[in-house]
């Protein structure tokens, strides 16, 4: 069914370009660290070289997705940060969730928006990714994320309601971004 | 309409399949609560797309940014931290070929037996999840287990009991982490039941609409779906409020594709900016006013049950000679985008053309956009001619886009050189490739709006082939009190530049709203043909700092409005468009509201703003149906007509009704008139070359 071979050397070096930067933008907020994203993302292409890369020519963006995921998930684990899962675990407590605002504050290019989205419990941060720098479909996402289609429209659902109230708050009283939860130093 | 339902989203977000997608479409066309909800949906997607675009723009490629590593990479064994124990389940070649459409399958087969919750199809998704289908994959639900523990994250901590999961509130994120604990669960935490969580008060209105704004253009860069305005019942919503549009560009842009070959795609296709591309006869205001109103009532010729309402303004004509001092600042980009011949030359070839239209009393300034922004000519006096033309003719292409800087210094000489009761105007041409700078087209916006509080008008000449690049320049016209055309031609230069100059460049009235009331006691419903872009809440109406469209010197702008008649639903041969009956208001109360007493179809009120104004004044038209035919109908009518229903079929709409090309074609003939300039024989022209392309 599948053709065993293909033109290796040159689809895998495609599929780097195409991929690299948006999976390490999607490794970054789940690590939350840089370097570690990097690290990841360089692992999931040498398993994409190993074992995908010659079987798997024509979908590459939900398995990678899934890899680098996983990969990330593990780097969370070992370092102990288990807040990733805790969070779902516990609640959606969205709006008193503590936010790395400092942090994303200092990256100019960060848009409006997007501070507002690293307010947003975990998964629906990482739907959000998926969706709109990925442009994957509610299937694709699912697949990447585990859980079934529905959820994701759930999820995103309840994300871009939440934005959608946030951004009309903040727009209301003039403030980029209402600081009320966010501890400054 | 609930809007808690994630359906809703994944409507607006165009992941529902059919049959969903049409139910919804219908219900959402119903409710203008849910219309705004899907536009703001759309527009936070919009705006999520290009700042998750920005993210990924400035990052520098590390893998890829050399062939080299990418090859060092192929040779993991060299690598010692990259030679770890992979142990991720993904690697087997079942996970492709079974594990995954098989644990969708049987968690939704699971779901839809269990819990009952209703699954929604799903578009693209490699396993087709109808409800219908599911029923035959109960033979495969004994592989959940397997699957799930498979497919189980690697450090998963201990799932929460299932008794504590059931006692909580429904949660919005913590539903998918329990999935974890088994199937089971996880349809439990899978309804619709958000209502509790999501009841947040909604935000102001005003908050949104700039974001609403920004749905259109989700549409036209990703989406297929531009949602058309549907029928209205005229007794739930007797008002339609809109700002009126001269812009022309999507006439020029589509007659490119079908000259090309090829048919436009469907979104290009906007019918209120083709039927505004041509000019009418309609008579010049003789009372004062900066514009006169025409109203027209005739038979709609492709549901000849229905009435078909045209609405034209004519602005006042002002003699080439009569024109005010102007000045005049170029923001031309320069960027290595713009090389083609049909970009940078032929901007060059249409500032000729209007530089030759200059006296001593206007002033030109050309400022240039690249890398950086660069004065090309200071503010010069239009009877240096040569001086003018030199530097035009010296311009080159090259260079990444600052489109931003480039408008600040455009905007600033004209202020420094704004001349009170004369034209002041920028005059950008671009392929809207804005590349440098700030490029979050927000932040372009919302610059140029700040600039047009200056009294500075602005013009977008677009030029070149990208359909993402022409809503940007929409939106730039549109928030900088402008106009926008596309130059595919020199001849459609000469038109916009040329021959109606004034229109282009003198405006006489902004912020040009228009309000229909119908009555209800002679209009079941309505539809407002095209304008989508253009609507406005009727509370905007009154109110001053809303924003809307200009209206130029001798410009004519048309709207149509179809209409289902009262008499409609008695006559069983009448097609009468579906609109719900209202859900919680009763009829009694809705029906003794009609003023019977009234012949009236509708009464017209039309708000402006003097070009220097900020109070709006109000004209009032009300117009009584005298039953004519389509085939008596003044041409203009005809040949408004024509092209509305041109558009309609070239975007396969659901309103197009029995309308064909050949009977475009027809109504053209009719409707053709003299025809001075060629434009309308043009239009014949190209309904030939749509046909011919139609049928292959």
């Amino acid at each position: 069914m599948r053709d065993g071979k293909i033109e290796t050397g040159q689809h895998f070096e495609e599929v780097i370009k195409r991929f690299e930067i948006p999976l390490r933008q999607y490794a970054e907020r789940i690590t939350g660290d840089r370097e570690q994203a990097r690290d990841v993302v360089q692992e999931t292409f040498i398993k994409f070289q190993r074992n995908g890369a010659l079987r798997r020519d024509d979908q590459p963006a939900t398995w990678l997705f899934t890899v680098c995921r996983n990969r990330a998930l593990n780097v969370c684990r070992k370092e102990r940060r288990i807040m990733y899962l805790d969070e779902d675990l516990i609640e959606a407590r969205d709006s008193e969730q503590p936010m790395p605002f400092d942090e994303l504050e200092q990256k100019e290019a960060t848009g409006f928006l997007l501070r507002i989205v690293a307010t947003l419990p975990a998964r629906q941060q990482e739907v959000l990714q998926l969706k709109f720098q990925n442009d994957l479909t509610y299937q694709q996402i699912a697949d990447i994320m585990k859980t079934t289609a529905n959820n994701v429209g759930v999820l995103l659902h309840t994300a871009l309601r939440a934005l959608r109230q946030r951004y009309g708050e903040s727009a209301r009283d003039f403030i980029p971004f209402k600081p009320t939860t966010t501890k400054r130093k | 309409m609930n809007l808690n339902d994630p359906k809703l989203t994944a409507y607006a977000l165009d992941e529902l399949d059919e049959p969903e997608r049409s139910a919804m479409s219908r219900a959402v066309a119903e409710s203008a609560e849910a219309q705004r909800f899907v536009d703001e949906i759309r527009g936070l997607a919009s705006a999520l797309k290009s700042e998750f675009a920005a993210e990924i723009e400035k990052e520098p490629p590390v893998l890829s940014s050399g062939s080299e590593s990418a090859l060092e990479l192929a040779q993991p064994s060299g690598r010692t931290e990259l030679s770890r124990t992979l142990t991720d389940i993904h690697d087997d070649a079942w996970f492709w070929s079974i594990a995954r459409p098989l644990a969708i399958a049987a968690v939704l087969a699971l779901l839809a037996v269990v819990s009952g919750v209703a699954v929604f199809s799903l578009r693209r998704g490699n396993v087709q999840l109808a409800q219908g289908e599911l029923v035959r994959l109960p033979a495969i639900s004994s592989k959940p287990a397997d699957v799930e523990g498979e497919f189980q994250m690697p450090m998963e901590v201990s799932p929460p009991p299932a008794t504590t999961s059931s006692s909580k509130p429904p949660l919005a994120a913590g539903a998918p982490a329990k999935a974890v604990n088994g199937v089971a669960t996880k349809s439990s935490s899978l309804g619709y039941a958000l209502n509790k969580t999501l009841a947040h008060p909604v935000s102001p209105e005003e908050a949104f609409r700039d974001i609403r704004q920004r749905a259109s253009e989700f549409n036209t860069t990703t989406y297929d779906h531009i949602g058309e305005n549907p029928f209205l019942d005229a007794k739930s919503n007797p008002l339609s409020t809109f700002s009126i549009d001269v812009d022309t560009a999507s006439y020029s842009n589509l007659r490119r594709f079908i000259n090309t070959g090829s048919l436009p795609p469907k979104d290009a296709v906007r019918v209120e900016e083709m039927i505004n591309y041509f000019t009418y006869d309609y008579s010049q205001p003789s009372d004062g006013r900066p514009f006169a109103v025409h109203l027209d009532v005739a038979s709609c010729p492709w549901e000849t049950s229905h009435r078909l309402v045209r609405i034209g303004l004519k602005g006042k004509e002002i003699a080439t000679d009569k024109r005010g001092p102007s000045n005049l600042v170029f923001l031309l980009d320069v960027s290595g985008s713009m090389m083609p011949p049909e970009r940078l030359p032929l901007v060059k070839q249409a500032m000729r053309l209007l530089v030759e239209k200059l006296t001593e009393n206007d002033r030109v300034a050309i400022v240039v956009y690249a890398g950086g922004p660069g004065l090309a000519l200071p503010s010069t006096t239009g009877d240096h001619k040569e001086q003018i033309l030199e530097a035009l003719e010296n311009l080159q292409a090259g260079g990444s886009t600052n489109g931003a800087e480039g408008i600040q210094l455009a905007y600033q000489i004209a202020a420094d050189n704004f001349i009170k009761g004369g034209v002041n105007r920028v005059i950008l041409a671009t392929d809207g490739d804005f590349n440098v700078g700030v490029t979050n087209q927000g932040d372009l916006i919302r610059l140029i709006e700040e600039k047009a509080k200056s009294g500075v008008f602005l013009s977008v000449l677009g030029v070149g082939t990208d359909n993402l690049k022409d809503s940007t320049m929409q939106k730039l016209a549109d928030k900088g009190n402008g106009n926008y055309a596309f130059l595919d031609s020199l001849d459609e230069a000469r038109k916009v530049l040329v021959q109606q100059m004034n229109g282009t460049l003198v405006t006489i009235a902004k912020d040009v709203k228009i309000q229909v009331e119908f009555n209800p006691a002679r209009v079941a419903s309505y539809r407002l043909i095209g304008y989508e872009k253009r609507m406005l809440r009727k509370e905007d109406f009154n109110n001053d700092k809303v924003d809307a469209g200009e209206i130029g010197a001798g410009r004519t702008v048309t709207a149509l409005y179809e209409v289902v008649p009262v008499g409609a639903l008695s006559n069983p041969a009448a097609s009468v468009p579906p609109v719900d009956p209202l859900k919680y208001s009763s009829d009694e109360r809705s029906a003794s509201t009609p003023s019977t007493s009234s012949n009236a179809m509708l009464t017209v009120k039309l708000r402006y703003k003097k070009p220097d104004g900020d109070k709006s004044e109000l004209v009032e038209r009300a117009v009584t149906d005298a039953g004519g035919n389509f085939g008596n109908a003044p041409v203009d009518l005809k040949f408004a007509a024509a092209v509305a229903e041109f558009g309609m079929i070239l975007r396969d709409s659901e309103y197009k009704g029995n309308g064909t090309f050949a009977a475009v074609l027809e109504w053209a003939q009719e409707g053709k008139g003299s025809d001075a300039t060629g434009y309308r024989a043009g239009f014949i022209e190209l309904v030939r070359k749509a046909q011919a392309l139609k049928k292959g």
